[in-house]
């Protein structure tokens, strides 16, 4: 049998289930620091200067590090990791503040303690005189000549401006039958990990190696900034993710606050432990929150689509730490499952005296699905077609696979949906969700006074994005199999996965194989988890690497066995001579002679241990795709939307472990729903956040989460020896947008179309108000 | 968090001489008995007591039912309260309100006495980032007036203060005429409950009638069929764990398919908890007839003030009167 498409148990389950699992804060080092974070309690202000004296003096502080008290080499901001040319003002956060904080909870001082109680109220004595200044908080004011500089003396905050396209779209728009236009404000929070930022570092004085333990989505990314900052090499300095609570894109970046802990415990000599509390996180931890969406669709008079196009506004917040990625994406998702023979879309980001926004889970793909997904129902509804039937007439066929969009990726390669059958993946979703049956029942409950309505999201998800990510395979003498891979585990289930992969390679069960993952120390290089890569990338060389040391493996047992190696086979952790199974050698035996025996040379063509590495580098990105359909109920009375029905069909190529890709997408549905109803991060006009706990950011609960019914199709992409495509972020993409295309449909007898997500009840109740 | 003493007095005479000792809000000496509320202030540094004086095991947790009506000790929880028997059936429209407020979690730990003297939801009373809160110190200002008000009040607002009463538990109380049993070093005294809170005004952190270091030590409601016939509606943007948006308490005494008299108040709109009398009248005698329910509700309107985000509350608290009139209306 295959364990690839098993529904194995996720190995990790029952270490964490007993609360045996090990988060940074369960580490303690002996003489270990703890941290305190000093933070602007202004959006925009000069920083005069800093007095720490009173802090000092409290019994249990040991140092307070500011800007100016930091070794030379961290004196400066972080590197822009993803750079464009299309940036203006490449803008970077220091690691403490220099002269100035552009947002509220920028880190300008760590506060170093016996204990976190100490280290608090050190922070509250730290005295910085600040002088205030405007701020530019909305980022659609923002953008506007003349408002408030959020970086003193740019003339604008515009960051970057950009275009991405093909065809000829105005011409497509002058030859339309119909043309739609809308325009669509989106707000998406942030991730909101159960788990906050958590970081400890510790230079061994013995070897001189900085080990940073962090909850960290790419360990070898955050090794990596450290060392290009500080000029330290690659093997002084390691990188290790332990168990981590959640991360869903807030994690991937490499924070000011991670170079900050690791000065510190530099210059202290003594471990250095920084935890962030949920405020911090609401202030400081990176969101994706604001984009403006102005779009036209142009169609023929079947509601086929000859064009679309439109401009896009983005907040980025002050800092660009990963340059234009996110709206970059929503930009080139925009085209969706759907033939759109031209396309033009402008792009404008806007610097705002907020956190940077860097992607969260779905990276700017929600909006453009929500985008894509309002114009289609837009235009089912001008022209009188069901919404599903206008989709069914423009998603791209089946046969037209592989499909160049005409676009080009944030990797620098051309858009190619590789495989799918988006028409019957639809008709996957309409049926389990008895699409055909609902209207009867919209009608008689409507007789009653009750607003039901149905609604449709599509969507396609570029995944799997390279360039690599590496995993080492490696047998022991005493017969242990060990997997190694760079990328770190947020609760995913990563090491169930490879260990299904191993164990089909090598003819043991996944049980046999031990899996390390996070650790920088691991294997040589890594990327990290995003993009829902993991599989793809690491997967795949897991099993490359299992590949060839299950070739190796049956190479030395031919030369132990002298049997040819088409006679032999691997099963049950052993090399057997087919048909004779009592003959052969176990792969520690195997690897006992791989190792080699003191003063015997190798035998020719055997190279040293059974093992192997191997980095998997894919062409390109593999295309997942699916869609949604919602139900939901509208009381008009008092503007609250209860989703009765959730239904998806879902298309990751083939599925590693069914029961952790149905979590996957569930957990990222439950995402989608915080994005179309709850979720959202309230400024005001000095860029003040407003909702900084949970009692006042709304996240979704149990009472608002239907069953996800879910239902899977398996269309294997040729891009990669496994078939996978992501399945990380594929919940989250359309639920937003099937939402609002429920509560539209719901409410169709008052004409009310929704234009912005999250979707609140005084929303709701205005839009029912000037329509009745 | 500030540092703090915990004073855990042997008797109830021994706390409110500590307590007493200390001025009227805000003072250097507080109460803690659940925590659930007190110990987020004190987190968030919105309140900073030198000392804390625990009123655990002090007050009275009893539940008591008889012929003049309820009686709830101030120490009992609200999950006791919500669960238990009598309650649920002589005065569900209490048990509703409690098990639409917070988590259970909260309730087990949370005590009636804290809940009536729970502080407000206004985001900028619980940042101590906003230099403006007069409620939070006097005379800074209110930053929610011209800021984001869709949490705030409409009803009984000040130009000093704007913030709603958060409990639940109090719009159910005043709908049924409960009163307090407050007691002092210098004695006792027993006070509508409709009569504690106070309207913001010019004094928006003065919130209670209590004087320094009195406590609530119980709840009376008076027995009423009304009790019976009644309902807690209460919308919110999110179905469970979550302050109320608008809620509205109903209880009816009914003359058939009439109202004969209906007691009602509102909780998300005022600064108190707010009985609408005006509303009660109109429904005296009235039918169940949506029209005529909503024209009694349009009378809770009067003078309400929206400050703009919270507009849409005004036109939604007469929506909730209606439905939960409806449903109390429709119970046996
Ligand atoms: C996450 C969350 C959600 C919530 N949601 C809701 C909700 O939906 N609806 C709702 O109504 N409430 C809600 N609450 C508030 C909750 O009901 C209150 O926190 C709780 O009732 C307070 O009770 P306590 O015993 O813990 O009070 P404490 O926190 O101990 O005290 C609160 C205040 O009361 C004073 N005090 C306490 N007892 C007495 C007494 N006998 N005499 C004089 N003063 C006294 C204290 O000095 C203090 O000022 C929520 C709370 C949380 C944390
Ligand atoms: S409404 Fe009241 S509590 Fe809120 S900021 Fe204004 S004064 Fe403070």
């Amino acid at each position: 049998m295959s364990w690839v498409g098993s529904r194995v148990k996720r190995v990790e389950d029952p270490a964490l289930l007993k609360g045996e699992g090990r988060f940074v804060d369960d580490i303690h080092l002996p003489g270990m620091l703890l941290a305190a974070v000093v933070r602007s309690p202004f959006a925009h202000a000069r920083i005069a200067g800093i007095d720490a004296s009173a802090a000092l003096a409290i019994p249990g502080v040991h140092a307070v590090v500011t800007h100016a008290d930091l070794p030379e080499a961290f004196r400066q901001p972080l590197p822009l990791l993803v750079p464009n040319p299309a940036i203006r003002y490449p803008v970077m956060q220091h690691v403490l503040a220099k002269d100035a904080v552009h947002f509220v909870g920028e880190a300008i001082a760590l506060v170093l303690a016996d204990d976190r109680y100490i280290a608090e109220d050190g922070v509250d004595l730290v005295v910085v005189d600040y002088e205030p200044l405007p701020a530019a908080s909305d980022f659609r004011k923002a953008a506007a000549a003349g408002a408030p500089a959020a970086h003193a003396g740019r003339a604008d905050n515009i960051a970057a401006e950009f275009a991405v396209g093909y065809g000829e779209a105005d011409q497509a728009f002058a030859r339309a039958a119909h043309i739609f236009k809308e325009e669509l404000f989106q707000h998406r929070g942030a991730a909101h990990p159960m788990e906050c930022r958590a970081m400890l570092a510790h230079q061994d004085t013995l070897t001189g190696t900085l080990t940073i333990w962090a909850n960290t989505q790419a360990p070898h990314q955050l090794r990596d900034v450290y060392c290009r900052m500080t000029g330290a090499a690659d093997d002084r300095v390691r990188v290790i993710a332990p168990n981590t609570g959640g991360g869903f894109g807030s994690k991937v970046q490499t924070y000011p606050e991670h170079i900050a802990t690791a000065a510190a415990a530099l210059l202290t000599k003594l471990p250095v432990k920084y935890i962030e509390d949920r405020r911090e996180h609401f202030l400081s931890t990176h969101q994706e929150r604001d984009q403006l969406w102005t779009v036209e669709i142009a169609v023929d008079g079947d509601g086929k689509v000859l064009g679309v196009r439109g401009s896009l506004m983005h907040d980025s917040g002050a800092y660009l730490p990963w340059g234009v990625i996110t709206p970059f994406i929503s930009a080139t998702t925009m085209p969706g499952p759907y033939v759109i023979p031209a396309y033009r879309m402008k792009v404008t980001c806007v610097f705002t005296n907020k956190v940077a926004t860097t992607p969260v889970r779905g990276a700017g793909r929600p909006q453009a699905a929500f985008a894509m997904e309002r114009l289609m129902d837009r235009v089912a509804r001008e022209l009188g077609l069901d919404p599903a039937e206008v989709r069914r007439r423009n998603y791209v066929p089946a046969d037209r696979m592989p499909y160049a969009v005409g676009l080009t990726f944030r990797d620098g390669s051309p858009v190619v949906y590789d495989s799918g059958d988006y028409p019957a993946c639809q008709q996957l979703a309409l049926d389990r969700a008895g699409y055909d049956g609902f209207r009867a029942e919209q009608a008689s409950v409507r007789a009653e006074g009750r607003y039901l309505g149905i609604g449709i999201g599509s969507y396609i998800e570029g995944t799997g994005l390279g360039p690599f990510e590496g995993a080492t395979v490696q047998v022991t003498p005493g017969g242990q199999i060990l997997a190694r891979v760079g990328s770190s585990d947020q609760g995913q289930g990563h090491r169930t996965m490879f260990a299904q992969i191993v164990a089909d390679r090598l003819g043991v069960g996944p049980d046999k194989v031990t899996v390390t993952v996070g650790d920088s120390g691991g294997v040589a290089y890594g990327i990290g988890t995003f993009a829902s890569r993991v599989a793809v990338n690491a997967g795949s060389s897991a099993h490359v690497a299992a590949g060839k040391v299950r070739e190796k493996a049956i190479k030395i047992a031919s030369h132990l066995l002298e049997a040819a190696e088409e006679d032999l086979d691997l099963g049950d952790g052993r090399v057997f001579v087919k048909g004779v199974p009592a003959v052969g050698k176990t792969l520690g035996e195997i690897a006992a002679f791989a190792n080699g025996m003191p003063g015997f040379s190798m035998p020719a063509g055997i190279t040293v241990g059974l093992e192997d590495t191997s980095y998997f580098t894919p062409q390109r990105s593999t295309y997942a795709n699916g869609c949604h359909v919602a139900v939901v109920e509208v009381d008009v009375e008092t503007g609250g939307v209860k989703i009765l029905r959730y239904v998806t069909a879902h298309d990751c190529g083939t599925i590693i472990n069914t029961m952790m890709v149905e979590g996957q997408v569930a957990g990222g549905v439950v995402h989608g729903i915080g994005n179309a109803l709850f979720e959202w991060m309230r400024y005001d006009d000095d860029g003040q956040p407003l909702t900084v706990n949970f009692g006042e950011y709304l996240l979704p609960l149990a009472t608002e989460t239907p069953c996800i019914e879910q239902a899977h199709m398996q269309t294997p992409t040729p891009l990669n020896p496994l078939g996978v495509k992501g399945a990380g972020e594929g919940g989250t993409i359309p639920a937003a947008a099937a939402i609002a295309g429920a509560i539209d449909d719901a409410l169709r007898p008052f004409g009310v179309k929704i234009t912005q997500v999250p979707v609140t009840p005084e929303y709701l109740l205005d839009l029912i108000h000037k329509k009745s | 968090m500030h540092p703090f003493t915990l004073d855990r007095p042997r008797d109830l005479a021994a706390a409110l001489a500590l307590r007493a000792q200390a001025g009227r809000n805000d003072a250097p000496a507080e109460y803690i008995a659940g925590g659930t509320d007190m110990v987020q202030l004190l987190q968030e540094y919105v309140r900073q007591p030198e000392r804390l004086v625990s009123l655990a095991g002090l007050l009275d947790n009893r539940i008591e039912i008889g012929p003049q009506g309820l009686r709830l000790g101030v120490a009992a929880t609200m999950a006791e309260v919500a669960a238990d028997p009598a309650v649920v059936e002589q005065f569900p429209l209490i048990s509703e309100a409690l098990l639409n407020s917070a988590s259970p979690q909260v309730r087990n730990q949370a005590t009636m006495g804290g809940n009536l003297l729970q502080r407000t939801r206004c985001p900028y009373f619980r940042d101590v980032g906003y230099a403006a809160c007069n409620k939070r110190a006097p005379g800074s200002g209110c930053a929610a007036i011209g800021g984001e008000n869709r949490w705030h009040a409409v009803l009984g607002t000040s130009d000093d203060c704007i913030a709603t009463n958060p409990s639940d538990l109090a719009v159910a109380l005043v709908a049924l005429d409960a009163a307090v049993e407050i007691r002092g070093a210098g004695g006792s005294r027993s006070l509508p409950l409709v009569d504690f809170h106070r309207l913001p005004a010019a004094t928006p952190h003065i919130e209670t009638v209590l004087e320094p270091g009195e406590v609530i030590a119980a709840i009376t409601v008076p027995a009423s069929s009304a009790a019976r016939r009644s309902h807690y509606l209460k919308v919110r943007d999110r179905a469970s764990f979550e302050f109320a948006v608008v809620s509205a308490a109903v209880a009816l005494e009914m003359d058939g398919a009439r109202i004969r008299q209906a007691r009602i108040a509102l909780g998300g709109v005022g600064t108190k908890p707010w009985r609408v009398p005006r509303v009660e009248a109109a429904l005296a005698g009235a039918s169940l007839e949506p029209q005529s329910l909503r024209q009694a509700a349009a009378l809770a309107a009067e003078n309400a003030h929206g400050r703009g985000h919270n507009d849409f509350k005004i036109e939604l608290m007469q929506r909730a009167i209606v439905r939960a009139v409806e449903i109390a209306g429709a119970r046996a």
